[in-house]
């Protein structure tokens, strides 16, 4: 029976719990997940998609585009409304009916699957990779009346890098055939993938439409995060521009955006059990959620540690002070540690204890270390800079 | 009922020793879950709400739990999904998938291992049949078809987190973070790691869906607390049957705790670390020496256990040396103090050695090269001198370049108190130059 089995999770015995104030509606609404119906921002891009897939479509021809940007900045979301768009147009017959199947290179466990998915979406059929292969050829090459076009997502494209590049080559490939009717969208993150990885004969088929995507600018994260929300009053106005703020100048990404305001309205609904506040979430909350994702947690890692913790980092900063290099050998900095112990008045620790101190201050990357088994020769270097480490022995 | 209770008050005190070491043996060794957590009140607060999110409302999370080992990050975890599932309504829905870094160590084993403890159709029994590449679609379509709604939620705990970010191109964990930004079946993916550089392990798609909450587990606690949580570990609670011998026991740790020698011992382990495992190996130590003859924990007790952790292991090995080894190792510290650390060969020690031999009128130590051969290959089958480089097959033995694994204090603390080491050996070491 397996061979037949319908994937699913099992259904639970009560419906989800629906949202019960304005602050858990905001968070349902800000989550990532929830897609709106039309993304603000993107309308120049996806202009230009919709024109490009559409006369493609409606010629009956087939083509390449490739569409590139950093993590987060809506390329994927843009395409799938694109999509959705045009099916639309297809049911109500303005354009003649296509097929669209979208695959990712990131989920599946090799490229060559790629062509198993690509046949089990089209046609329903399984098979292996190289029979999915030859069947596809066969399918793309060879006229049939009544044809439809279909569109093809590639996402996650550089994952279908192979040495000889041949599934790459056939993805670009067949839109080329006369009969295919096969418009290829492909996604990826760098600028600049065509020319760094792909053999020429690879890239000349992909062709030169190309697309990126910018990263967002606070002004567009506002307007994505005002539209989200869509009248729930749930945000300061300045709350909402220092996190639009903040992540324009870190990344861009509209993903992280919207985690830190659920993060804040988290926060808000917390401290307004406490005390009841205005239950909107203000400048506080945002500055506490930002704190929390931005913050780098060495320096209070340093701040906890143990005190002999704290005297090994030390006695591995003067080491370096006085090598003037930036490794010591475990060794070197145990004599170190030895006279800062007596300094402090401290109890000397033996060499065993030591090396323990070291392989856990080594276990949370707050040093790198070599391989313990070369026990006091091993070579030690710091992880955190000279500075932080000091900065968080000094605090107190 | 009476009759048993009077039977009770008159525990033989065989028995109540027993008990005791049961119910602190469960408590030291077998990490039992405490009633409460200390200290970490907040982070408690935050797991659990995050948790009751995905399991009621269907909302789908990701987070990881951060500190150094021995921090209490699993039992953080345990104890929230305590009182996660007392709640009924969480009981019925909650499935739960456990992976382990270590046990999973490919995508493969982990995405089979999730076939399994999420019972999808494709596995009968127990076993997971299909492919590796089917195995997944048929997962990912499974979660695809789940909405927030309706379909159970999944908790996915990730133990040793930072072992997935080294699968190959990190699949299953974009796999599991994309699931939890897009609108399919609710999860929340849980790691734990004790690497404070996590985030930077991750490709940077898998970064960007994932959502950058972080729970640090960092113990910011004081001696006093240390010494407060060390009686408490070794503290009888109330349930204990026999209350005569409660009483007197918690009198007894009470005292002890308050002894000065004691408090000294466990401030120089809260000076080396105030994880909370290094004393359990310790206090282990004092309750193994609690017999019927002598039903309490004596400061002497501690003093010794303490002797035994804190012991250099070095020093140990050179006590169980020969004569011999003991004089090459004398040699090879005087050829590191000479050549300020750069390596020797055996031609070089045994001509050190003899140096030695030759200043003493009798020579009870002169032995044949072979002799020191063997012995200075036992030296390095113990670890305590190894190569420089790992090539050791185009050298020979004799010329072959190596390193002492000691510290100078070790070779002298072992020397102090070798049994009876011969005084001119002892000399010869004090001895700035050979």
């Amino acid at each position: 029976t397996p061979r037949h089995a319908t994937p699913s999770i099992p259904s639970r015995s009560l419906p989800a719990r629906q949202p019960g104030n304005v602050l858990e509606e905001a968070r349902i609404r800000l989550h990532v997940s929830s897609v709106p119906e039309s993304l603000p921002c993107r309308e120049q891009e996806f202009q230009d998609i919709y024109s490009f897939v559409e006369s493609k479509i409606i010629d009956g021809t087939g083509g390449c585009m490739y569409i590139s940007g950093v993590p987060g900045t809506g390329k994927t979301a843009t395409v799938h409304e694109v999509m959705r768009c045009l099916q639309h147009a297809a049911d109500v017959d303005e354009i003649p009916p296509f097929t669209f199947i979208e695959i990712n290179g990131m989920k599946m466990t090799d490229p060559h699957q790629a062509y198993v998915q690509i046949l089990q979406k089209l046609t329903g059929h399984k098979a292996t990779a190289d029979h999915a292969a030859s069947l596809l050829e066969k399918r793309f090459s060879n006229p049939a009346p009544r044809k439809e076009s279909t569109v093809l997502l590639v996402d996650e494209l550089d994952l279908l890098w192979t040495r000889k590049q041949n599934v790459m080559y056939n993805l670009f490939d067949w839109p080329t055939r006369r009969h295919a009717r096969l418009v290829v969208l492909t996604i990826a993150n760098t600028m600049d993938l065509p020319e760094r990885i792909m053999i020429n004969r690879v890239a000349s088929r992909l062709g030169l439409t190309r697309m990126s995507f910018q990263p967002y600018s606070f002004k567009q994260l506002q307007q994505i995060i005002m539209s989200r929300l869509n009248k729930v009053k749930a945000f300061e106005e300045d709350a909402l521009q220092l996190v639009s703020r903040k992540v324009a100048a870190l990344s861009g990404d509209a993903r992280r955006c919207l985690d830190i305001c659920r993060r804040a309205t988290e926060i808000c609904e917390h401290s307004a059990a406490e005390r009841s506040a205005t239950g909107l979430v203000g400048m506080s909350h945002v500055m506490e959620a930002l704190n929390e994702m931005f913050s780098s947690s060495y320096i209070t890692a340093v701040k906890c540690a143990s005190v002999h913790e704290q005297l090994f980092l030390r006695a591995v900063i003067a080491e370096f002070r006085r090598l003037g290099l930036e490794e010591a050998t475990f060794q070197q900095v145990f004599v170190q540690h030895q006279a800062l112990c007596r300094v402090e008045g401290l109890q000397p620790i033996g060499v065993s204890e030591g090396l323990a101190v070291c392989q856990r201050l080594g276990a949370c990357r707050l040093l790198l270390l070599e391989p313990s088994r070369l026990g006091v020769l091993q070579r030690v270097r710091l992880n955190v800079s000279q500075d932080d480490v000091l900065y968080a022995l000094k605090a107190d | 009922m009476s009759k048993r209770k009077v039977q009770n008050d008159h525990m033989p005190s065989g028995e109540c020793v027993t008990q005791l070491q049961t119910i602190l043996r469960k408590r030291l060794c077998h990490q039992q879950l405490p009633e409460k957590l200390e200290g970490v009140e907040a982070q408690h607060k935050h797991l659990l709400e995050l948790l009751k999110q995905t399991a009621i409302h269907g909302e789908s999370n990701s987070v990881l739990i951060i500190g150094p080992r021995g921090a209490g990050k699993t039992t953080l975890l345990k104890c929230v999904l305590r009182h996660l599932l007392e709640e009924k309504e969480v009981q019925k829905n909650l499935l739960q998938v456990h992976l382990n870094g270590l046990l999973q160590t490919d995508d493969r084993i982990a995405l089979k291992e999730i076939t399994r403890q999420l019972n999808l159709e494709n596995v009968v029994g127990d076993k997971v049949f299909g492919s590796f590449a089917e195995n997944l679609a048929f997962l990912l379509e499974a979660l695809k078809k789940g909405d927030r709604s309706s379909s159970r939620p999944v908790l996915f705990v990730l133990d040793e987190f930072d072992l997935f970010a080294h699968h190959k191109n990190q699949t299953l964990l974009y796999n599991l973070f994309d699931v939890s930004q897009s609108a399919q079946a609710p999860i929340a993916v849980v790691g734990v790691t004790c690497r404070l550089d996590v985030l930077e392990l991750l490709e940077k798609r898998v970064k960007s869906r994932f959502s950058h909450r972080q729970i640090h587990l960092l113990s910011s606690l004081t001696f006093a607390q240390y010494l407060e949580r060390v009686r408490a570990q070794l503290s009888l609670l109330d349930d204990f049957p026999e209350t005569k011998f409660a009483q007197n026991w918690n009198a007894g740790i009470e005292t002890l705790c308050e002894d000065k020698s004691v408090k000294e011992v466990l401030q120089r382990h809260y000076n080396s670390s105030k994880d909370f495992r290094s004393v359990h190996m310790l206090l282990m130590s004092c309750l193994s020496r609690v017999s019927v003859a002598k039903p309490a924990i004596k400061p002497v007790d501690l003093l010794e256990a303490s002797r035994l952790c804190l012991a250099d292991a070095k020093a140990n090995m050179l006590h169980g040396l020969s004569i011999l080894e003991l004089c090459l190792i004398i040699a090879m510290k005087h050829l590191n103090d000479i050549y300020e650390g750069e390596p020797f060969n055996l031609q070089m020690v045994h001509n050190e050695f003899k140096k030695f031999l030759q200043r003493k009128s009798n020579s009870m130590y002169n032995f044949d090269q072979p002799v020191v051969m063997k012995a200075f290959e036992h030296l390095q089958q113990l670890e305590l001198i190894r190569p420089v480089d790992g090539s050791s097959a185009k050298t020979q033995r004799e010329y072959q370049l190596m390193r002492l694994m000691l510290d100078h204090s070790q070779i002298m603390e072992a020397l102090q108190k070798y049994p009876q080491c011969p005084t001119d050996v002892q000399q010869w070491a004090m001895s700035a130059f050979g």
